[in-house]
């Protein structure tokens, strides 16, 4: 336990990675979280009681993880491999490989399936009950326009944000073409997309300080919900200051969202009403990477250099881990349930 | 007795014969003679005989007193006997002789005494009901409380026959006493429930007619006369009802009629509700407490004279709006209405407007007027159509009149296409006149012969103004003749001019004029691009941009075709600019990227530094270390300073894609060579000072060379040149397809840049490292 866990940013987690942290994930079954990051390393976090539990070492940079179960879960590599990982016997074994650096990583829960995203400009279906070995556990290749940069998955949609700012949004169940091909509403390039939890839409951020809520349903009235806003900026000397979003994250419960970005804020907001409702005390450093914990009590924060100026010297890579008041997160009443909730 | 007797007489000849044996032996001692003897002896017999015979009257009288007081007794007790209707107990009868009188006297006296209490008693009751009869009937029949109060007189019979008639009588009248109760509750309540429908006040009522009858707890005066006042009273109330009733329902009538006309909404009805469901009831129905009253009859007439004032002021909305519609329906025709019809509806409006006349009848008025003036129209209709084109005509003509005497009107400027067509048809039109004035002059007399009267056409008749016209048609002809004669005449005097001095006057000097608004429109354009959003419109305006630079500055054939380009290097800035907000927040090397794009691309101003833009802007967008460029392109723009817009445009975001077609309109082309040289240096200057890798170098004299290898000939249509275009079949095209491919790669994630990724197929150099 740290000694004297400042409050305002809430409990920093010892044994942080060594560089950039790429993202981080609360397990879906308990407190854990799993990090992964540039200095090659996967690591699984209890965070509640503040210990590391796990740390397995990649060929290159690892640029995504996710949880399969509590006991297992999948990073994406730079080095173009995608890696099953158990924790319980520190095991890990290559599932399959891409032509390319593998930006995204998913499992899908409703197909049994991990889905990664890289730049080779494909995407690809992993099964990973079948034994290790590309052959067997490949289930198909599917030909981005441009890059993967960010994924999000809610139910059996699929939201894929590419260079070139595209987006594609894939029915899991039927791979074979995106149900719908679309472009960013954002001018800028895509930082971030994560879906609603109610699954009718997702939230798209660039990298000039502005987050897209977008919606599938494609009737007009359905469109005409959709908006963007423009956030993470600071305006100094009559100029603004504008900082990519890095990340979003969706409370599970109430379906606010949280933003992070570069300028090391991290905002809460409630989608449906256009508001904020919280900003937390600036973090170091540009916010990496954001995730609730499956009852939304916890806020995996990631501040963590971004590489968005390039090399420089920068804050050391924290995670830290606050407990999150209900006020922060929960729709200010009158107000009508949330399209994202 | 007789012993006693005989004792008593016994002792008396004793007594006595004592006495004589005394009487001897003194008178023997005094020796009275016999003869004295003798005669004292007769005087004592003589003195005790008087005295026995005196008490034996007394008692004798005694005897006959009593006597008497017995036969009273008998008497009394018949007498009482016979009073109260009783059989007379015979004493004599019922009991055996008495032995003495005192006793028969002592057995009669308290039979007597208890008969006669018997007799009190017997006409205290009677009295009593007497009494209570008296009561009654005075409370019955008295008009008024004050009763007779006289004692009943006591009637000797009293006998219990009678005091059950008595009764009987009593039984009689307490029922008729019930009867009148009830009767005089019956009607107060009657009363009562009148004076609630009525809203009037019960107590009040009652008391008026007797005071008991307004306490609720007390005995009611319940005589004949409170009875028939009552009643009296209960038949104005229900006289009153039925008025109010009728009063209410005329009222209801009207309102509901009202509510009929003007559509009153449901809720402003509901609170009459109560009201109008009571129309057709009958008297006995309404029951509803204060239905009548006079305030509610107040308040519905209240609501009724609203409803009607409202009526009223609807109407003459409406008689406004009909008037309206018939003002619009003559104008429209241009028919003037009739005077006097007119003046009469303006006095009926005063007048409904003073609300003397019925707006209703102003209103039916008025409709019919309006029937009127639409029969009339329609048959104007045909002859007002052909009027109207011929007024259009006329202002064709006019306008014909004033564009000829327009001396500039050949100048070629914005719409004048447009202009001479409109020209050319107005003339046409023109020449059609006389043949139109002739159709309407015909169907006006077909029309006027036909009904009779004149067409009036807005209070003049249509005949004499075509007439006018006519007249006025054939003074301007003469005036045109006479003008062209001076035309022909002025020509001459300015052939003889030249002639002498060898100039002809242009009347064309202020086409500048006409093209400064489209030059400021360009500058509007840029102005807007530049204030941001520049991704979209980057896209779309390069065409729009380019050109009108094109035509007004008039440049020669060189600068013309570098334009197109200028637009696109703009469009490639546009690329690079996508990492525009992070560099705004971090002074960044690619910030200085765009403006070296600018100022390369000015100093080389020739087909082939395309190329060399874009790598330029590729490979400090790969490198950062080109860190001194952003500063010096800022001094190469202040010399800039003698070409003012270009200057205008570097003040601005350092980002706006649009400043490249600023050059092209500096007219001092000289001096930008002059810089452009300046700058080149510079710019070498930079490439050596910044130490870049070798590799980059080599990348860099690489690409310089390939455009030499494209075909610089070829001059790029602005059309083909949109990036967005990519299918035009041009030679270009293809090029530029692939250059437009070659952009989307310059488009790096942070993390992309991070892990030196650079996409394989890439014609570039795949500088990073794994």
């Amino acid at each position: 336990m740290a000694s004297a866990p400042p409050p305002s940013t809430g409990r920093e987690l010892l044994s942080p990675p060594t560089d950039g942290i790429s993202n981080l994930r609360f397990s879906n079954h308990s407190d854990h979280l799993l990090v992964s990051s540039w200095d090659k390393s996967v690591r699984l976090y209890d965070a509640t009681a503040n210990a590391l539990r796990g740390e397995f070492m990649h060929g290159g940079a690892v640029l995504d993880c996710c949880f399969h179960d509590d006991t297992s879960g999948f990073s994406a590599s730079a080095d173009h491999t995608v890696r099953r990982l158990v924790f319980n016997y520190n095991r890990e074994d290559v599932l399959g490989r891409h032509d390319g650096p593998v930006r995204c990583i998913e499992y899908s829960y409703a197909t049994g399936q991990v889905i990664t995203g890289s730049w080779d400009k494909t995407l690809k279906c992993w099964d990973p009950r079948s034994s290790s070995g590309q052959d067997r556990s490949l289930v198909g290749t599917y030909t981005q326009p441009e890059r993967v940069y960010s994924m999000s998955l809610v139910g059996n949609r699929l939201v894929v944000a590419t260079a070139g700012r595209h987006v594609n949004v894939y029915d899991l169940r039927n791979m074979s073409q995106p149900e719908q091909r679309r472009e960013s509403s954002l001018k800028y390039q895509t930082r971030c997309v994560r879906c609603y939890p109610n699954g009718t839409g997702y939230a798209l951020s660039s990298v000039e300080g502005r987050v897209a809520m977008e919606f599938f349903d494609l009737s007009e009235t359905g469109q005409s919900k959709k908006y963007a806003f423009k956030c993470h900026r600071k305006s100094e000397a009559g100029r603004d200051i504008v900082y990519p979003v890095n990340a979003i994250a969706f409370h599970p419960i109430y379906g606010t969202f949280a933003t992070g970005g570069c300028d090391g804020y991290v905002n809460v907001w409630d989608g449906n009403n256009k508001k904020r409702l919280y900003q937390y005390t600036k973090y170091p450093t540009s916010i990496a990477a954001l995730s609730f914990s499956r009852d939304g009590r916890l806020l995996a924060v990631a501040s963590s250099y971004t590489y968005e100026e390039g090399d420089k010297t920068h804050e050391p890579d924290a995670i830290f881990v606050r407990s999150v008041n209900e006020v922060e997160v929960k729709p200010k009443p009158k107000m009508l349930p949330n399209p994202a909730s | 007795m007789s012993a006693c007797h005989g004792n008593v007489l016994l002792r008396m000849q004793s007594a006595f014969g004592s006495l004589l044996y005394e009487l001897q032996l003194i008178w023997e001692e005094i020796g009275e003679s016999d003869d004295e003897r003798d005669r004292m002896i007769a005087e004592l017999e003589q003195e005790c005989l008087e005295v026995f015979r005196r008490k034996v009257d007394q008692v004798n009288m005694r005897r006959a007193q009593l006597r008497l007081a017995i036969a009273d007794a008998e008497a009394e007790f018949a007498a009482i006997c016979s009073e109260i209707g009783e059989q007379p107990v015979h004493i004599r009868q019922s009991d055996r002789k008495p032995e003495s009188l005192k006793a028969e006297l002592r057995m009669i006296q308290p039979l007597i005494e208890e008969l006669r209490k018997r007799k009190n008693a017997r006409k205290n009751q009677v009295s009593e009901v007497l009494t209570e009869m008296q009561n009654i009937k005075n409370e019955i029949c008295s008009s008024d409380g004050v009763s007779s109060n006289e004692p009943p007189t006591i009637e000797p019979d009293l006998s219990i026959k009678k005091l059950e008639e008595l009764h009987r009588d009593l039984r009689a009248l307490q029922m008729e006493k019930k009867k009148c109760q009830k009767m005089t509750q019956d009607r107060l309540n009657s009363l009562h429930s009148l004076c609630v429908v009525l809203g009037l006040d019960l107590k009040k009522v009652a008391n008026e007619i007797h005071p008991s009858l307004g306490e609720a707890k007390s005995s009611k005066n319940i005589s004949n006369s409170t009875i028939e006042k009552l009643g009296t009273a209960i038949q104005q109330l229900r006289e009153l009802k039925l008025q109010r009733m009728q009063q209410l329902q005329d009222l209801t009538a009207s309102l509901l009629e009202l509510w009929n006309l003007m559509d009153t909404p449901i809720e402003e009805q509901q609170v009459f509700q109560k009201v109008t469901c009571k129309l057709a009831a009958s008297e006995d129905e309404i029951t509803e407490p204060n239905m009548l009253s006079i305030d509610h009859i107040n308040y519905v007439e209240a609501e009724v004279s609203r409803l009607e004032e409202l009526k009223e002021s609807k109407m003459k909305e409406l008689v406004l709006k009909k008037r309206a519609e018939l003002e619009d329906i003559c104008r429209k025709t241009h028919l003037t209405p009739e005077r006097e019809s007119a003046m009469a509806m303006a006095i009926a409006m005063h007048a409904t407007e003073s609300g003397s006349v019925d707006a209703a009848c102003v209103l039916d008025a008025i409709e019919l007027q309006i029937a009127r003036a639409k029969e009339e129209a329609l048959s104007r209709k045909e002859i007002l159509e052909k009027v109207e084109k011929w007024m259009a005509a006329r202002e064709e003509e006019s306008w014909l009149e004033k564009y000829n005497r327009d001396g500039n009107r050949y100048n070629a400027g914005r719409g004048a296409h447009l202009t001479l067509k409109r020209a050319e048809k107005a003339r046409a039109l023109v020449n059609k006149l006389p043949a139109m004035m002739d159709t309407i002059a015909s169907k006006i007399l077909a029309w006027e012969n036909e009904r009779g009267i004149e067409f009036i056409y807005d209070g003049v008749r249509l005949l004499t103004i075509l007439e006018g016209y006519k007249v006025l048609r054939k003074d301007k002809e003469i005036q045109r003749k006479r003008q062209r004669d001076q035309k022909k005449h002025h020509g001459q005097l300015l052939t003889e001019q030249e002639a002498v001095y060898g100039s002809k006057p242009s009347a064309i000097k202020n086409s500048n004029v006409k093209k400064a608004p489209r030059l400021s429109y360009a500058g509007a354009s840029n102005r807007k691009l530049s204030l941001g959003e520049p991704m979209l419109q980057s896209h779309v305006t390069p065409a729009a941009k380019v050109l009108p630079n094109i035509r007004t500055t008039k440049k020669n054939e060189c600068i013309n075709q570098k334009s197109p380009r200028l637009s696109y290097a703009g469009a490639s800035s546009r690329k690079v600019s996508l990492v525009e907000p992070m560099l705004q927040s971090h002074v960044t090397p690619a910030v200085k990227v765009i403006p070296n794009i600018r100022t390369t691309k000015k100093n080389e101003c020739m087909n082939q530094n395309r190329k060399d833009d874009r790598h330029a802007a590729s490979s400090s967008v790969q490198r950062r270390g080109l860190n001194r460029a952003g500063v010096t392109t800022k001094q190469h723009s202040s010399n800039l300073s003698t070409a003012r817009e270009a200057e205008r445009q570097l003040m601005r975001k350092p980002f706006s894609p649009l400043s490249s077609a600023n050059p092209s309109k500096t007219a001092a082309a000289n001096v930008m060579e002059d810089l452009n040289r300046k700058h080149n240096e510079l710019w070498q200057k930079l490439l050596t000072i910044n130490r870049t890798p070798p590799n980059i170098k080599l990348r860099a004299e690489q690409e310089n060379r390939t455009p030499q290898k494209t075909p610089t000939t070829s001059p790029l249509t602005p059309g083909t040149i949109s990036i967005p275009m990519p299918t035009a079949v041009t030679p270009a095209s293809i090029k530029m397809t692939s250059i437009a491919r070659v952009e989307e790669e310059l488009e790096y994630s942070f993390e992309e840049r991070r892990a030196h990724f650079v996409l394989p197929k890439s014609p570039l150099i795949n500088v990073g490292t794994k």
